[in-house]
């Protein structure tokens, strides 16, 4: 069955382009013209990812991500045309995945999709432990005893990263190649915004990170 | 002796404060001359004082002793002249002068026996106890009495040796007395030295009032000084800080004089100063706000176009030869867009001053192998060989890789255009403070008219000329602007005919100012170079 994707811009042209090169690689686009009902489209279409332009009419595209967000982990790229701007970092925060910068080109936008669309790599055993929590890797779920926390498919797969090598120390460069599959150097505000988000959801106190801890000057790691 | 203790250095510092300071002047000078006045004026009025008080002691002086010398006489005339009696006499005679002249400090007495008369039968010679009268009296006084027939009083101004050792302003009379036919001088010697004493009264009043004006002078003359200068003062720091930028500075405006008139012509200027360059301000942000926004307006379009323009690209084999080709040329020319868009945008970042730099420790010739590597079939296809010349440059400086890299990749590509296929040198060298990149090609050169424009904006060596790198006309504008974000230098060198060098020069460190470049411009092997390696014989490795 093919990816549904939801395109998310008030361009027509462009959301028409980019649905013709979703579908000649296979992949079923939907459209959305309006921030203000790309909530209610995303209810009734159910995609399987987002391509969120930032700029929208109705509703700013910053604002849809964090509606999007509260009720979903559905990955959601974002299209920009100013990499420089407050409003990438303010995307990255209120919980999308990643983004393009316009203009990009069809490959470009394939690998990017693909890679948010891939099924996370089978891991060594079915069970992952972090500190107090478990990593149910098929499951695609995390636990802390009973309690279950909901993490989005990056935020799982970022964690995930980290605890199958808890003695390795990652830089923000391996972490982009790993979990965004950026094969040279990238934005590394992606890994410090997710980073932040991740924390917020699985530390006891986000101040005081003890199960994702910063390693000054070089990057991250599992644990103390 | 430190420095600024030596008499020289506070000398000088006194002269620069003399120099530099209106009211300095002022106020040094308007106190001297009061001074020299009330010192004159002062002078004066002691001297007069002085003159007056002492004739009027002196007339009170020889007044007593016209009147002792009167009624001593007419003791000694009432009475008879008997030799055995002249003690009693003289007893009588002294109490007699001491009632006449008594006077608050003592007076002394003598009465002696002429100068030049022979000795009587009897000695009326007496005097205070205690009076040295050689001492007071001098024998131009004594000569005095015999000189001058007449029953006259003289007189002399003296000094007293007082008992403490201190010495009293006197004066001694003389006068004659016939005593039972003999000739004798009646001496009396007055202590003026309460007059003394009123006169030091008197000059220490007027040295004490004479100082109180100069000091009044001296402090009206401040109030007036800081009056007039205070505003030229305001005037001058507040034009200060408006040159510094400070456009909203204004001076109080207070009544309607001279000054007031300079305050208001001042604030005149001031506020249209600010306007124009608020209006500049505006109008040039206004304007990098417009090249900033189109170039994020035309993105959108770009991108469908890119889109299209790609796909069609992809397909381009299904095509016949002169849509194929078609595409083609979409497909550059979508891309050389692109670029001129993201100069434009750089360029605008730049303008806008929102540039930020991301500082690494580079290797310099580490980067130059990567940007060689990846230019290197480039330069192939012109012929070119890439050659890279590295005396030094291989420890790591605090450089922004990417924009190093993209001034470096720049400079090739030039140099690949404009080389004519012969060789192009890339040089690498640094010192303590500076690390040097130069890219030199032996191609036709820039003539020197026109060697000056090269780093201005949309500017072509030669509009005619195939490019292939599809450069934007902003390349080497921003490769300027990069190099001015480290602190650094990018210069140009050109002979026609012998080619063309460019050399960036860089701070090792940031925030420090370059002074020398380690490399010569064009760069001149002195030694053969250690470390040369060209595309031919070492290839260079694809960039990590």
């Amino acid at each position: 069955m093919s990816a549904r994707i939801l395109v998310v811009d008030d361009d027509l042209a462009l959301a028409e382009m980019i649905g013709i090169v979703l579908r000649s690689e296979g992949f079923e686009p939907f459209f959305c013209g309006d921030g203000g009902q790309a909530i209610a489209e995303f209810r009734s279409v159910r995609p399987d990812l987002v391509l969120l332009d930032l700029m929208l009419p109705g509703m700013d595209g910053v604002e849809v991500c964090a509606r999007l967000r509260e009720e979903t982990g559905t990955p959601i790229i974002m299209l920009t045309a100013k990499s420089d701007t407050v409003d990438v970092v303010g995307g990255l925060e209120a919980g999308a995945d990643d983004y393009i910068v316009k203009p990009f080109n069809p490959k470009e936008l394939v690998a990017r999709i693909r890679t948010r669309l891939r099924p996370s790599q089978p891991a060594a055993g079915d069970l992952v432990r972090i500190g107090d929590l478990v990593l149910d890797v098929a499951g695609h779920e995390v636990r802390r005893g009973e309690e279950r926390i909901a993490l989005t498919p990056l935020e799982f797969e970022l964690l995930l990263a980290l605890a199958l090598k808890p003695e390795q120390v990652f830089t923000r460069e391996m972490l982009l190649e790993q979990v965004w599959g950026y094969q040279y150097k990238a934005d590394t505000r992606l890994v410090n915004v997710h980073v932040q988000r991740l924390r917020a959801k699985i530390e006891e106190d986000p101040d005081n990170p003890r199960l994702v801890t910063t390693v000054r000057g070089i990057g991250y790691r599992a644990g103390g | 002796m430190r420095a600024w203790l030596s008499p020289r250095a506070w000398g000088r510092r006194i002269a620069r404060l003399w120099r530099s300071s209106l009211q300095l002047r002022t106020i040094v000078m308007t106190v001297g001359l009061a001074a020299v006045a009330a010192l004159s004026i002062g002078s004066a009025i002691a001297v007069s004082v002085s003159g007056s008080l002492f004739d009027a002691r002196r007339d009170q002086v020889l007044t007593f002793s016209t009147n002792a010398t009167v009624a001593a006489q007419r003791v000694f005339d009432s009475t008879p002249g008997e030799d055995a009696e002249i003690d009693s006499i003289l007893n009588e005679v002294i109490r007699t002068i001491q009632t006449a002249v008594a006077t608050p400090e003592g007076t002394a007495y003598a009465i002696q026996l002429a100068p030049g008369e022979p000795p009587s039968g009897f000695s009326a010679n007496a005097n205070s106890p205690g009076l040295d009268l050689d001492a007071v009296v001098s024998p131009e006084l004594r000569q005095s009495l015999v000189d001058e027939a007449e029953d006259r009083v003289n007189w002399q101004s003296i000094g007293l040796r007082r008992a403490d050792g201190g010495v009293s302003p006197g004066i001694v009379t003389a006068s004659p007395l016939a005593i039972h036919g003999a000739r004798y001088a009646l001496y009396l010697i007055y202590d003026i030295r309460d007059a003394q004493e009123t006169l030091g009264v008197v000059q220490l009043a007027l040295s004490v009032g004479g100082l109180a004006l100069v000091v009044l002078i001296g402090a009206i003359t401040w109030v007036v000084v800081r009056l007039v200068i205070g505003p030229v003062h305001r005037a001058a720091v507040t034009s200060q800080r408006l040159a510094a930028g400070e456009l909203d500075v204004r001076l109080p405006v207070h009544g309607d004089d001279v000054l007031a008139t300079l305050a208001r012509s001042f604030n005149g200027m001031a506020a249209s100063l600010r306007g124009q360059i608020k209006e500049l301000a505006e109008l040039s942000t206004v304007q990098q706000r417009f090249v900033s926004d189109v170039s994020h307006e035309l993105r959108t379009p770009l991108t469908t176009i890119r889109l299209a323009g790609d796909l069609l690209y992809d397909r381009r084999e299904s095509f016949d030869a002169e849509t194929g080709r078609t595409v083609e040329l979409l497909h550059t020319q979508v891309q050389r867009f692109e670029g001129l868009l993201a100069d434009l945008l750089e360029m605008s970042r730049f303008d806008a001053g929102a540039a930020e730099m991301e500082l690494e420790p580079v290797n310099a010739v580490r980067l130059a192998e990567q940007v060689m590597g990846a230019m290197a079939s480039l330069a192939a296809e012109k012929g070119s060989e890439l050659v890279l010349i590295a005396p030094g440059g291989f420890a790591e400086a605090e450089l922004d890789p990417r924009r190093i890299r993209r001034i470096l990749t720049n400079l090739l590509g030039n140099a690949i255009d404009h080389g004519e296929g012969r060789r192009i040198e890339v040089w690498v060298d640094s010192d303590a403070d500076a690390v040097a990149l130069a890219v030199r090609d032996y191609g036709i050169g820039i003539a020197a008219e026109q060697l000056d424009r090269v780093f201005d904006r949309f500017w072509r060596a030669d509009p005619s000329r195939q490019r292939t790198t599809g450069g934007s006309g902003l390349g080497l504008a921003i490769s300027l602007e990069d190099a001015a974000l480290h602190g650094g230098w990018l210069e140009a060198w050109s002979a026609p005919g012998e080619g063309s060098c460019f050399r960036l020069t860089l701070p090792r460190r940031q925030g420090e100012t370059l002074s020398a470049s380690p490399l010569s411009l064009p760069p001149v092997a002195e030694v053969e170079p250690e470390y040369v390696h060209s595309t031919e014989t070492a290839p260079a490795k694809e960039p990590a």
